[in-house]
C-alpha cells in the first residue's frame, strides 16, 4: 500500500475535525486495509476511530437499542438480551466472516463496507465503479451479482446487517460536519442505486456514530444461502420483521441482500392487507420475478429469492 | 528377500506426530520462516496481460527505490507472454514495501496481443493463437479396444452424458517459494519443496554451480499435492538476485495471488460420454470423446510431466470395447502440474455418472452393476464392505424419492493406484550413548515421514520412537528421490528398514552380543568407544507393495429450493498393504477426502473471457471446504501387510467428488453434470431458474 499519515480520533468532533477529502476512517480495518493492500483506496490519512470513547457501547432501553459505530459483530451476535428482543439481528450478525472476523469488524465498518464484486477487487482492471468505462460483470461472470440495478453497476450490496437492519426500521446516526443526520437505512444506501462510483449514500468525511433500532417490532429473522456451510458471503440474503398484537401484524417489512446495489426492499403491503397467510407470502416472493433482470449467470438467485421470502416469513409468523 | 516382522509392536499402530509439538508451537522453522543473516525479501513482476511482446523493460527506476538491493529480469526481451500472470521480473530488498513499491516502478512496455482463455472457444477455427503458427487443440490421442461399433450395436442399452470438470488449484498453505544465498562457496537453497533432489539438480544445472556447492534443505514444508517439484522459476530468480545483492540470501515466496496464476493447476475435462450394456448389465461398449486444458504449454511444458489434460478410460471399469479420444487444448493461463492423481478425480466423475445412468437405464441397483463390472477382486470387496459399512441397501432408493424440499441421497464411485517404492537410501548413526540418529534425503510434505522413519527404526531396535533422532530433508543425506506418486512411506521405509537392520547387525558384530537389544543395548552400545556405528541401506523388493484400489460412498442433502448442498457422510474403504502409522494414514484419508469434496462442491479457477484475468485468487472467491462442510468420515483401513508398504496419498482423493456427485444426481433425480457443483446448477436442473443460457459456465449448462 502507499504511505499514510496515521491519526488517532479521540473524540466524534476530533474525527470530522482531522477528516479530509482524501481521508478514510479506520475502525476494523477488514474492508479497508483490503483496499488499501490492493491499491484500490489509497487515503493520504487514516484515522483511526477505535481511540473514542462509548463509540462501542450498547445502550437499551425498552423502547430502543443504540449500538455504537465501533460495537463489534461478535458482540451483536452473542448479546443475549438482543437475541430475545432483535432475533434477526442476532441472526444477520452470526453469518459476517468467520469468529475472527467477526472479532474485529464493527456495526459501522459492516455498514459502509465496500463492493466485493471480483472486477472491482481485481488490482488489475479499473471498472466502472472504480472510475472506468466498463462494469466487465454485465457480459462477463456475474453469477454473484444484481438481479435488481438502477445503474449499469450490478455489484450487490453485501452487508447482511443492512437488510435485517432496513426490515427493523433502523435509524443511522450519522455525522456530517457540525451537524448530526439520521439517514433510515434505505437513505444510507440510495445513491448506490442511481450512481455507479457509490457504495453508498455517505459523503467523504461523514461517519456513522450509532444505530438506533426501536424494538416495536417483536418479530424479526434472517436468512442466507451460501455456498459453503460457514464463512461465506450470501449468494442471497433475506429478512423479515414486523409487529405482531394479538393476531394482528403490522409494519411488515422484507428485505433480501447481495441481489441489488441497495437492501433491496420486497413489495409487502398485501401482507397488511391479507395478513401473513401462506398464500400472501407465496405472492409476494412470486411476484420477484416480474421485477428481476437475470443476467448470463445469475438466473438462479431470483428461486433462493423466493424461497428465503418465503422462509423468513414463515419464520416470524411462528 | 527382507521381510518386516510378522508381530510388530510399532508398525500399525497409532502414533503421534514425532514433530506434532514443534510444529504446533511454531518452533520448526518452514521455508517461509528462514531467516539468513542478512537477508533480503524478493517479489516478482507478474504479466497483466494474459498475451503481450515485451518489448522493453527498464529496471533502473526499481533499482532507485530506497532498500532495494537487486532486480533482475525473468527474460531478456523482446519476449512474448502467454498467461496472466506470467513471470516478467524480480526484485529483492530490505522490506516488503520496498519490494512492492519497486514492483510498481518498474516500467514495462508491450504490446498487447490477442488471447483466449475458454476451452471451447480456444478449439474454433476463429480463436487467437497461444502459440503463434501452431493450432490450439494438439493432436488427439486416440485408443481403440475390440470393436466399439459392433459393441454398441449389439448392445441392449445405450446411455450418453457429457460431463465437465474444472480447473482446480493446488493451493497448498504454504505457497511456493525457496530462500537462496549464491555465493562464492556456492548455493544453499531452503525450499518448500516436494523433492530436494530434484531442486538441487534443477538450480545447479541452470545456474551452472557444480553439484558439490549445491545444498537443498527442507526440514519442514506446508503441502505439495504434486505442484512443489522442481525450484521454479522463483527459485532461479531468487538464485540470481542473490547473486546481484552480493550473496545476500533472498527469501522469495509466493503471494496468495501468485498461487492462483502460476504455479500449476489440475487439468480441466469435457467429457462427451457413451456407455452400452447387455441387459443383464454386462458392460459391453464404451466411447470417450475429450478435451480441456492444461495451460497455455498444453502439456508439453509442464513440470513433473503432470500435464495434457488427458486422463484414464474408461477407468476402473471392464468394457471389452471401447473408442476413446482426448484433445488438449492450449489457452492463455498458468500451466498444469501433477496435482495429486493426475486425471483420475476427472476420470472417476466422468466414468462413474454414465455407470450410475446406466444402472437407472437397465433398473439395477448402481452397486450391483459396479461389482459386476469391476475386474478388481480387491475393489469388489470393497464395494461389499463399504455397502456395509454404509447401510447401502436400506438407503439408495430411486432418484428423487425422499420427499420434502431437502431431498436426499446417496452415491458410490471406486479408484485405482499405482504407487510402488523406489530407490531411496538412508543412513543411521548408533552412537555410543546409545542414541539413534536417522538421516534420510527425503522430505515430509505433512505426510508424516519423520515419524514414519521414526517407527521404523523402533521396530527394528526394540524401542520407543521417542528414542529415534529423525533427520530428513538435507541433500547432505543420502538421497530419497521425490515425493510424489504416493511413493514417499513405500520408498522410505524399506530403505530405512535395510539401514537399521545393517546397523544392528554391525552393532551385534561390533559389541560381540549376539543381540544387541533390549537390557543389551546400553552396554552394547558403550563398546563401541568413539567409533559409532554408521551402515546404510536401501530399498529392496519385497517391503513394499504397489497398485491399490479404494472405494467411497456419500450420502447428501440438497435443497431443492435454494440448491444448498450438504454432504452428510463419507465411507471409505481402502487398501493400504502394510499400515506403518494407522494415525498417520487415517489423517491423510480425511484431507484426500476432504480435497476432494472441494473438487465436487467449490473449487474452480475462474477466468475472464474479455480480460483474461483470473478473477478468483484468493481464499475469499476460489473456495475451499471449511470446517462447517466436513462430513462424518468413516474410515477401513483394508490391511493387507503381506503386500508390504504401499502409499495412499493419492488413491484417497480420487472417488470423492464421483461419490458426492452421483449421491446428488440420486437426490434431486436430476443428473448433475458439472464439477463443483453449486446451488446455481441444482436450481437450473430442478427447473428453477427462468432463463436457462445455453453454453453458459457456471453450472448453468446441460448435458
Amino acid at each position: 500500500m502507499h504511505n499514510f499519515e496515521y491519526a488517532k480520533a479521540r473524540s466524534v468532533d476530533g474525527a470530522i475535525q482531522l477528516s479530509t477529502p482524501d481521508s478514510r476512517y479506520l475502525s476494523g480495518g477488514i474492508d479497508l486495509l483490503g483496499e488499501m493492500k490492493e491499491y484500490i483506496v489509497s487515503p493520504k490519512r487514516v484515522i483511526d476511530l477505535k481511540t473514542i470513547p462509548d463509540l462501542d457501547r450498547i445502550d437499551k432501553s425498552t423502547e430502543i437499542w443504540k449500538l455504537g459505530a465501533n460495537v463489534r459483530i461478535a458482540e451483536i451476535a452473542g448479546n443475549d438480551q438482543l437475541r430475545a428482543t432483535l432475533p434477526g439481528l442476532a441472526e444477520a450478525a452470526v453469518e459476517v466472516g468467520s469468529p475472527q472476523i467477526r472479532n474485529v469488524a464493527t456495526l459501522g465498518g459492516n455498514l459502509a463496507q465496500h463492493s466485493r464484486c471480483w472486477y472491482y477487487r481485481q488490482r488489475d482492471l479499473r471498472c466502472l465503479k472504480r472510475g472506468g468505462n466498463t462494469c466487465y460483470a454485465l457480459e462477463g461472470e456475474n453469477k454473484y451479482h444484481s438481479l435488481f440495478s438502477g445503474n449499469p453497476c450490478i455489484s450487490p450490496v453485501v452487508s447482511n446487517l443492512a437488510v435485517i437492519l432496513a426490515a427493523l426500521d433502523a435509524k443511522v446516526i450519522v455525522r456530517r460536519g457540525e451537524q448530526e443526520v439520521t439517514l433510515t437505512i434505505p437513505e444510507l444506501y440510495a445513491n448506490a442505486w442511481d450512481n455507479p462510483l457509490a457504495h453508498n449514500s455517505l459523503r467523504p468525511a461523514d461517519l456513522i456514530v450509532r444505530v438506533e433500532v426501536a424494538t416495536a417490532k417483536n418479530r424479526s429473522a434472517y436468512l442466507q444461502v451460501s455456498e459453503k456451510g460457514d464463512f461465506d458471503w450470501a449468494l442471497v440474503s433475506c429478512a423479515a420483521a414486523g409487529q405482531k398484537t394479538g393476531s394482528q401484524w403490522t409494519q411488515v417489512a422484507v428485505f433480501l441482500g447481495a441481489v441489488a446495489p441497495i437492501p433491496y426492499a420486497v413489495d409487502s403491503t398485501l401482507l397488511e392487507s391479507s395478513g401473513l397467510t401462506s398464500d400472501s407470502i407465496a405472492s409476494i416472493a412470486e411476484d420477484l420475478a416480474s421485477k428481476a433482470t437475470p443476467l448470463t449467470h445469475n438466473g438462479y438467485k431470483l428461486p433462493i429469492a423466493q424461497a428465503l421470502v418465503r422462509r423468513c416469513l414463515a419464520r416470524i409468523t411462528v | 528377500m527382507s521381510e518386516w516382522p510378522k508381530e510388530p509392536k510399532q508398525l500399525g499402530k497409532e502414533h503421534v506426530r514425532y514433530d506434532g509439538p514443534i510444529k504446533v508451537s511454531g518452533r520448526a522453522k518452514f521455508a517461509s520462516d528462514i531467516q539468513p543473516g542478512g537477508w533480503l525479501y524478493g517479489m516478482m513482476l507478474r504479466s497483466k496481460w494474459p498475451a503481450a511482446r515485451i518489448v522493453a523493460i527498464d529496471l533502473q527506476p526499481a533499482l532507485r527505490i530506497p532498500g532495494i538491493n537487486a532486480a533482475v529480469v525473468a527474460n531478456d526481451p523482446p519476449f512474448i507472454v502467454r498467461f496472466y500472470g506470467q513471470e516478467i521480473a524480480a526484485v529483492a530488498g530490505v522490506s516488503k514495501q520496498a519490494c512492492l513499491d519497486a514492483l510498481r516502478a518498474i516500467r514495462v512496455e508491450s504490446e498487447p496481443l490477442p488471447f483466449v482463455v475458454k476451452e471451447e472457444a480456444a478449439l474454433s477455427n476463429a480463436s487467437p493463437h497461444v502459440f503463434e503458427n501452431q493450432p490450439n487443440a494438439g493432436v488427439p490421442r486416440v485408443l481403440q479396444v475390440g470393436d466399439p461399433n459392433a459393441a454398441f450395436q449389439s448392445a441392449d442399452k445405450i446411455v450418453e452424458g457429457f460431463f465437465q470438470t474444472s480447473v482446480q488449484l493446488h493451493h497448498a498453505l504454504e505457497t511456493h517459494g525457496n530462500t537462496i544465498q549464491l555465493n562464492d562457496d556456492g548455493l544453499t537453497c531452503w525450499a518448500s519443496t516436494q523433492g530436494i533432489s530434484g531442486v538441487k539438480d534443477s538450480l545447479a544445472d541452470n545456474l551452472g554451480v557444480p553439484l558439490d556447492r549445491v545444498r537443498v534443505i527442507s526440514e519442514f514444508m506446508g503441502g505439495g499435492f504434486g505442484a512443489k517439484n522442481g525450484a521454479g522459476v522463483e527459485g532461479g530468480l531468487a538464485a540470481r538476485l542473490s547473486k546481484e545483492a552480493g550473496g545476500k540470501a533472498v527469501r522469495l515466496m509466493l503471494t496468495r495471488f501468485d498461487e492462483a496464476l502460476a504455479v500449476g493447476n489440475r487439468p480441466s475435462s469435457f467429457q462427451k460420454v457413451r456407455l452400452g450394456a447387455k441387459r443383464d448389465g454386462t458392460l459391453v461398449a464404451y466411447q470417450l470423446d475429450a478435451f480441456g486444458t492444461a495451460g497455455y504449454a498444453s502439456g508439453g511444458m509442464t513440470a513433473a510431466g503432470g500435464g495434457g489434460a488427458g486422463f484414464p478410460a474408461p477407468y476402473i471399469y471392464q468394457v471389452p470395447n471401447s473408442r476413446v479420444q482426448q484433445t488438449t487444448v492450449a489457452i492463455n493461463a498458468g500451466s498444469a502440474r501433477a496435482m495429486r492423481a493426475p486425471g483420475h478425480p476427472q476420470a472417476s466423475f466422468g466414468m462413474e455418472s454414465i455407470v450410475d445412468e446406466m444402472a437407472l437405464a437397465l433398473s439395477m441397483d448402481p452397486l450391483e452393476l459396479r461389482i459386476q463390472n469391476d475386474p478388481s477382486e480387491i475393489r469388489r470387496q470393497q464395494f461389499r464392505i463399504a455397502g456395509d459399512r454404509f447401510g447401502w441397501k436400506a438407503k439408495y432408493r430411486s432418484p428423487g424419492a425422499s420427499s420434502g424440499p431437502v431431498k436426499s441421497g446417496v452415491g458410490c464411485g471406486g479408484a485405482t493406484w499405482g504407487g510402488g517404492g523406489h530407490g531411496s537410501e538412508a543412513e543411521v548413526q548408533i552412537n555410543p550413548d546409545g542414541t539413534v540418529e536417522v538421516r534420510c534425503g527425503t522430505q515430509d510434505l505433512g505426510t508424516g515421514t519423520k515419524t514414519l522413519i521414526a517407527i521404523v527404526a523402533a521396530e527394528v531396535f526394540s524401542t520407543e520412537t521417542s528414542a529415534i533422532t529423525v533427520r530428513i530433508g538435507d541433500t547432505a543425506f543420502p538421497a530419497s528421490g521425490g515425493s510424489g506418486g504416493s511413493t514417499t512411506a513405500a520408498s522410505v521405509s524399506p530403505a530405512v528398514f535395510d539401514a537399521c537392520q545393517n546397523a544392528l547387525r554391525d552393532l551385534s558384530v561390533a559389541s560381540g552380543l549376539a543381540d544387541p537389544r533390549g537390557t543389551n543395548w546400553g552396554p552394547a552400545t558403550s563398546r563401541l568407544r568413539i567409533n559409532p556405528v554408521v551402515a546404510r541401506g536401501r530399498w529392496k523388493d519385497g517391503l513394499s507393495g504397489h497398485g491399490v484400489g479404494g472405494v467411497q460412498m456419500a450420502e447428501v442433502a440438497v435443497d431443492i429450493e435454494t440448491g444448498f448442498i450438504r454432504v452428510n457422510r463419507i465411507v471409505c474403504v481402502q487398501d493400504c498393504g502394510l499400515v506403518v502409522n494407522r494415525l498417520a494414514a487415517i489423517s491423510q484419508i480425511n484431507g484426500g477426502i476432504i480435497m476432494g469434496l472441494g473438487f465436487a462442491l467449490y473449487e474452480e479457477r475462474i477466468i475472464d473471457a474479455a480480460t483474461g484475468v483470473v478473477l478468483n485468487p484468493n481464499f475469499e472467491t476460489y473456495k475451499l471446504p471449511g470446517i462447517a462442510d466436513i462430513p462424518e468420515i468413516d474410515i477401513f483401513l483394508q490391511d493387507m501387510p503381506e503386500r508390504g508398504v504401499i502409499g495412499i496419498g493419492e488413491p484417497v482423493t480420487v472417488p470423492t467428488a464421483a461419490a458426492i456427485a452421483n449421491a446428488v444426481s440420486n437426490a434431486i433425480g436430476k443428473r448433475v453434470t458439472r464439477l463443483p457443483i453449486s446451488p446455481a446448477q441444482i436450481l437450473v436442473l430442478v427447473g428453477k431458474v427462468p432463463r436457462i443460457p445455453v453454453g453458459a459456465p457456471n453450472g448453468q449448462t446441460g448435458a
